[in-house]
């Protein structure tokens, strides 16, 4: 009860200091803007391509934009030694770790929204094959890379590796996702939801690995 | 290959309860980073109820020191016991009952003071109503909704020192409590100090302030990562 109440707790510090310092709204989702446009102008007016890459482009948006989300909850902790404040406290350390994983996923939700719109309209992307499978993909992809941010997050908060490490950590194993997040999105999106089975179900697997590994190992990482 | 530490006495079974335990009992405490030790073979005892006051030069080790009391660094070699809890087993029953107040406030800039005070509460699992007494005996009763973004240095480490008062903790550490502050903030801080002496609570203060301190029943000088007698420190 107590590690539900913290992590809470938590999320809902995370998620306001978010609203106040609106960085996903201006860095990040710009950010994942630009980078589909230069992506859509790079590959040519056809539209048949666009719409085969429009997946790939959606997660690769994603993805990028949740490195940057991670980096930013992070700073918040080490602007003042805040960071020092929660490991000095007497709470569940994985707290730390589901509480900023349930902030980011909810920001990551909310700009995936602003990001698919923008999709449809640039690429021309039907999404009213399987919608509940296209929504269960983002869902499962989102909390995915919610559980490998918040696990090596705070790993980039040691001084001498903080700007390239995280990347370096986070990218290679949300790679599960992305295959999976484009696969199941490019089912969905071309009428054929009911064979994206597999790829939800590895999805599910991947959030329940990290999870629990995350629940298990942060404290450790966090400690001295 | 050489263990971490080595000879961590065994401090189970409710010590704290025993007034006799010391509130710091540490023995052959090393810290090194990298190659270069910042705390070397440093003995301490201190007695519950004690105000002790720690000085040296910059640079010294107090910082350190205090850090691996507070639990927040492991000591590289060597043992020791807060408030009758071993020094590495149990981390969580010190960090209950201990606060360090060092040269980083620990505040979320985004939120307010309040709110800061109150995400403490929430982790320490405090009453959230002892929130408003502890601002206002700070002094930041009137800039509690505040942003901390918008806070002075003085007053950051006033929310420090609300953070503190609101916990009441058994051992309080204050590493350079004073830096920054004003006249009437470092009275705060002060008051803080003699509260807790008064109370029978323990408090360990490392300053370079000369003009603070005199509330300490006993001073240490720390120089070069070692304790060393009065009077020998290199500044």
């Amino acid at each position: 009860m107590n590690l539900l109440r913290q992590s809470v707790a938590m999320a809902a510090k995370d998620l306001r200091i978010e609203l106040r310092g609106r960085y996903a709204l201006s860095a990040i989702l710009p950010f994942a803007g630009t980078l589909l446009i230069v992506f859509g102008l790079s590959l040519g007016p056809g539209r048949t391509l666009l719409q085969e890459t429009a997946p790939g482009l959606l997660w690769l948006a994603v993805l990028f934009a949740s490195v940057l989300a991670f980096r930013r909850a992070y700073e918040a902790e080490g602007e003042d030694g805040a960071l020092e404040g929660l490991l000095l406290a007497p709470m569940d350390k994985a707290a730390v770790f589901l509480g900023k994983a349930a902030a980011v996923a909810a920001q990551l939700l909310a700009l995936e929204v602003a990001v698919i719109t923008l999709v449809v309209g640039l690429f021309d992307l039907s999404l009213g094959g399987a919608p509940f499978v296209l929504a269960g993909a983002f869902v499962l992809g989102t909390v995915g890379l919610a559980a490998v941010g918040s696990l090596f997050g705070v790993l980039a908060e040691s001084p001498r590796a903080r700007e390239a490490i995280f990347p370096l950590l986070v990218l290679p194993l949300a790679t599960p996702v992305l295959v999976a997040g484009v696969k199941a999105t490019s089912l969905a999106t071309t009428g054929r939801g009911g064979q994206a089975g597999g790829w939800l179900g590895l999805l599910v697997a991947f959030d329940l690995v990290f999870l629990a590994a995350g629940t298990l190992v942060y404290p450790y990482l966090l400690e001295d | 290959m050489i263990p971490r530490t080595v000879d961590a006495p065994r401090t189970h079974g409710s010590p704290a309860a025993d007034p006799a335990t010391p509130a710091v009992l540490l023995s052959g405490v090393t810290r090194v980073f990298g190659v270069a030790p910042a705390v070397v073979r440093v003995g301490l005892r201190v007695e519950r109820g004690e105000t002790l006051l720690l000085r040296g030069p910059n640079g010294a080790g107090k910082s350190t020191l205090l850090r691996i009391v507070a639990t927040a660094l492991s000591p590289t070699y060597g043992s020791g016991s807060v408030l009758g809890f071993d020094l590495l087993r149990d981390r969580d029953e010190i960090r209950r009952r201990c606060e360090l107040l060092g040269h980083r406030t620990r505040l979320y800039e985004d939120l307010t003071a309040r709110e800061n005070l109150r995400f403490v509460c929430t982790l320490y699992g405090l009453d959230p109503s002892r929130v408003g007494p502890a601002l206002e005996r700070a002094g930041l009763a009137d800039a509690a909704d505040d942003r901390v973004s918008g806070y002075s240095q003085g007053m950051r480490q006033r929310v420090a020192v609300a953070r503190a008062l609101l916990r009441r903790p058994e051992l309080l550490l204050l590493d350079e409590p004073y830096a920054g502050l004003d006249e009437e903030a470092k009275e705060v801080v002060d008051d803080a100090v003699r509260d807790a002496g008064a109370e029978g609570r323990t408090v360990i203060l490392a300053t370079h302030d000369p003009g603070r301190g005199d509330m300490a029943g006993r001073t240490l000088l720390m120089d070069g990562g070692r304790l060393v007698p009065a009077g020998s420190a290199s500044s």
